[in-house]
């Protein structure tokens, strides 16, 4: 996005939600909804301390909203169902970036009950916010990818099965998958990689259901941070499990040779209910390779050891316990309601969620207008403290997360983050005042 | 009880369809005045006990295995099973879900309702036990034959005979006097030297352990008492753990071993841990959602905590897209309980049994989850269809 603002720290965008033909998979014209023109749509790259205005303009035959995914900002700007922008209206989203905010977020449409179709029709974007004391260091390459799978029809049109249909059945029970893994737009995009060099991947899971267990084939990678931000100390890994709607950010070294070939892939994931667990989920799927230039290898920088502080939030301090359950759309054994407030909270307190996944398949959990630190999963103790705004709860499984509501009063919604639950009511509502 | 490998079988006997009925009407049945010490005599009472009977057999899944679901008017009904194919299997034993209409040479109607009676209460054969009343339980003693000759385990009497005493009279009358008598010769079951008589010494305590057992909690409000009374009569443990046994280790806690998993054409049933424990069991799930699943079927995980009102999809809070119980859960009979049995169900799952922490891997299933297996055409309308069908015979 293309900042018009010629005032100091001020960020000021357009962005504007329309109708378009792309051609998503070659030779064919897919009839898309685009932000800007692009799918993805435009990233917006912003500082610390910045203060960002966008104006938005829906250009729709719908009703859309801009949820900035992640960001700490204030009730009104969040682009949550209670905010729609009807079709042709404008609306402009306003706030300011806090310090300690710096990573890696996106933004999506979040009308109710039609998120999962929005995002299908190609409207998902990039958000980079930058630290001006960013530790790692300025000369390693950063590369954006956006994960977002899709289906297409033969003909290029994006496939939304029809109601009833057992396509739209294992839609719906399963989440929307697609069996199109685009990375930034593209199907099997490469990236070159010197021997020897550092490059630090920023990567968004924007798909509508689909987790990711990523893996570069004889590599391993170094992961310092996620949905909120660098770690304080990088851990190596040889893959890393990233669910719809989180992000995370890693390291990763030119260790091959000149002229090598790797891959970066999608290892299996069964998040699935026995009933509707697709008959393919067992593929290994190719992402993005990664190709080494023929350049002589170059001395790799010094990876820091310490990335940041993170100062743990005080459970002491906590003056609520919430049980949040679950179950296959539904979440304490409720649809939701926009005009039912399910937890309401003052400003500024503390309060850890428990929360319950009583059934046989993942649910990523999201909770909008804060960040917040996973204490523990399955009462094992996370073993360092990070910044999230999505924590993937596992079947069968559970999450201990600790929040504290700073800043911004208002109706904040919690839901599972497959976009098809999340539109078939597995969403609550807490408010903050 | 050796139990198991019948309820396995049991699960593969649910997906057979229900073929028309190829019997042909039999001789008439047998004209013995009503039996029991306390039968009742004619008029309306005996239509009243008849009709209880049939309740009861209605909401008790007899037809899941002697034939015809919940359904009176179904083919076939509790005329037995009509295939080699349909035995099941007791460890190394096949047995044969027998014909239980009055038919003289094929069904029950060579035996008293008396006879009938000692086979719920006691599970004597009534084809080699005397048609006397008994009085005690040891053999020898009491009328109680020497050596007893017992109804395989797959037939569920360690449960069933909780039931009182009326109650197990009306299921005789009803099986005697309210049924057309149907000629369909059943294989005979295959049956241990002993005639089952160890696998009836773990049949569990008669009458019922005192309140509370070491797997039950304190409460014991008249809801939740009568909640007791229905899951032993009901044998709910007779699948998710301990029987008709309330002082049994993991009562109700679910299967803990592939033994206790049922096959249902391609996919594996396993009974649920149904204690109120948080992570493992039904502690999560509200009394109303656990009536829901009882009344329509209707798994509690999938479907909201609201009232029901409908059987339509998509209208009075019925989902639009229902997701079952995975056979052989026996909903289909069980809904027909009255309101208030289903409550005190809930009620004492919830509030009258301690929490087991087990945790049961998720059962198999078809995408639909078994929505096309459950159409009021397969299972029969709530309430059943009014008394007689074609099955049944008006009383004379």
């Amino acid at each position: 996005m293309i900042n018009r603002s010629k005032a100091p720290r001020t960020v000021d965008v357009s962005l504007v939600a329309d109708d378009a033909q792309l051609a998503l998979k070659p030779g064919t014209a897919t009839a898309v909804f685009a932000y800007n023109g692009t799918i993805p749509g435009p990233t917006l790259e912003v500082r610390e301390g910045d203060r960002v205005i966008v104006h938005f303009e829906n250009r729709l035959s719908v009703a859309t909203t801009v949820h900035w995914h992640g960001l700490h900002i204030p009730f009104d700007s969040d682009g949550s169902p209670f905010h729609p922008v009807e079709p042709g209206e404008k609306r402009v989203y306003s706030f300011t970036l806090k310090p300690g905010s710096a990573g890696t977020y996106w933004y999506h449409p979040h009308p109710n009950h039609s998120t999962g179709y929005q995002v299908a029709k190609g409207l998902y974007g990039a958000i980079i916010v930058r630290a001006s004391d960013d530790p790692i260091p300025a000369s390693v390459t950063e590369k954006l990818l956006v994960l977002a799978d899709n289906r297409l029809n033969a003909d290029g049109s994006i496939n939304l099965p029809e109601k009833h249909s057992q396509l739209h059945q294992f839609d719906e029970e399963n989440g929307r998958e697609g069996d199109m893994l685009f990375v930034n737009g593209q199907l099997n995009p490469a990236i070159s990689i010197r021997s020897g060099e550092i490059q630090r991947w920023r990567i968004i899971n924007a798909s509508a259901s689909r987790v990711y267990r990523l893996a570069i084939k004889g590599q391993k990678m170094i992961h310092v941070g996620n949905d909120g931000g660098l770690f304080e100390r990088p851990v190596e890994v040889d893959e890393l499990t990233i669910a719809n709607g989180e992000r995370i950010e890693v390291l990763v070294k030119g260790t091959g040779k000149p002229g090598d070939r790797t891959v970066l892939q999608s290892l299996p994931y069964d998040r699935y209910i026995n009933q509707t667990r697709p008959k393919d989920w067992e593929v290994t799927r190719d992402l993005v390779a990664l190709t080494y230039t023929t350049a002589k290898p170059m001395s790799m920088v010094a990876v820091p050891a310490s990335l940041r502080r993170i100062p743990a939030l005080d459970s002491t301090k906590a003056t609520a316990t919430r049980v949040v359950v679950l179950s296959q759309g539904m979440i304490n054994g409720k649809k939701m309601d926009m005009n039912r407030v399910d937890f309401s909270a003052p400003l500024g307190a503390t309060e850890i969620w428990d929360i319950e996944n009583i059934v046989g398949m993942d649910h990523p959990f999201h909770l909008h207008g804060f960040q917040f630190q996973v204490l523990s999963r399955n009462g094992v103790p996370e073993p360092f403290p990070s910044w999230k705004d999505m924590v993937n709860v596992p079947k069968h499984q559970t999450a201990r997360i600790i929040v504290r509501y700073d800043d911004f009063p208002g109706k904040w919604m919690f839901h599972c983050h497959i976009l098809d639950h999340e539109d078939h009511g597995m969403m609550g509502i807490l408010e903050v005042k | 009880m050796n139990g198991l490998a019948s309820r396995c079988s049991m699960a593969s006997m649910f997906l057979i369809s229900v073929t028309a009925c190829t019997s042909q009407p039999g001789s008439p049945s047998s004209s013995a005045s009503p039996a029991g010490s306390q039968g009742m005599l004619a008029g309306q009472s005996k239509m009243d006990q008849v009709l209880r009977g049939r309740a009861i057999i209605v909401s008790n899944a007899c037809g899941d295995c002697h034939r015809g679901g919940s359904n009176p008017a179904a083919p076939g009904w509790l005329a037995g099973v009509t295939s080699r194919a349909d035995s099941f299997p007791v460890g190394p034993f096949n047995t044969f879900p027998r014909n239980l209409t009055p038919d003289s040479a094929t069904g029950t109607g060579k035996y008293t309702e008396r006879q009938i009676f000692n086979a719920l209460r006691y599970g004597l054969r009534p084809s080699v036990t005397p048609d006397v009343d008994i009085t005690g339980t040891t053999p020898g003693q009491g009328n109680f034959p020497a050596t007893p000759h017992y109804l395989p385990p797959s037939m569920p009497w360690a449960a069933w005979r909780h039931m009182p005493d009326e109650d197990l009279r009306a299921i005789a009358a009803y099986l005697k006097n309210g049924l057309k008598p149907v000629s369909n010769k059943v294989i005979d079951s295959q049956e241990p030297p002993d005639h089952w008589a160890a696998a009836a010494k773990e049949a569990g305590p008669y009458p019922t352990p005192a309140h509370p057992t070491a797997s039950e909690t304190a409460v014991n409000t008249a809801q939740v008492m009568r909640g007791r009374e229905l899951v032993i009569r009901k044998d709910c443990g007779g699948c998710h753990g301990g029987g008709p046994n309330p002082s049994m280790p993991n009562y109700l806690g679910g299967m803990t071993d592939p033994t206790g998993e049922f096959q249902i054409g391609p996919f594996k049933t396993r009974p649920r841990n149904i204690t109120p424990d948080n992570t493992t069991g039904i502690g999560r799930f509200t009394e109303r959602q656990i009536f829901n699943s009882l009344r329509y079927g209707l798994r509690p995980g999938e479907t909201p905590d609201v009232e029901i009102t409908s059987i339509v999809p998509g209208q009075g809070n019925f989902p639009e897209r229902p997701k079952f119980l995975a056979p052989p859960m026996p909903w289909p009979s069980w809904r027909h309980m009255p309101d208030e049995d289903l409550r005190a169900i809930a009620a004492y799952l919830k509030q009258g049994v301690k929490p087991v922490s087990n945790k049961v891997a998720d059962s198999e299933g078809p995408p639909d989850f078994w929505a096309s297996e459950y159409t009021v055409e397969k299972i029969g309308p709530r309430p059943a269809v009014p008394f007689p069908t074609a099955n049944e015979r008006a009383l004379r």
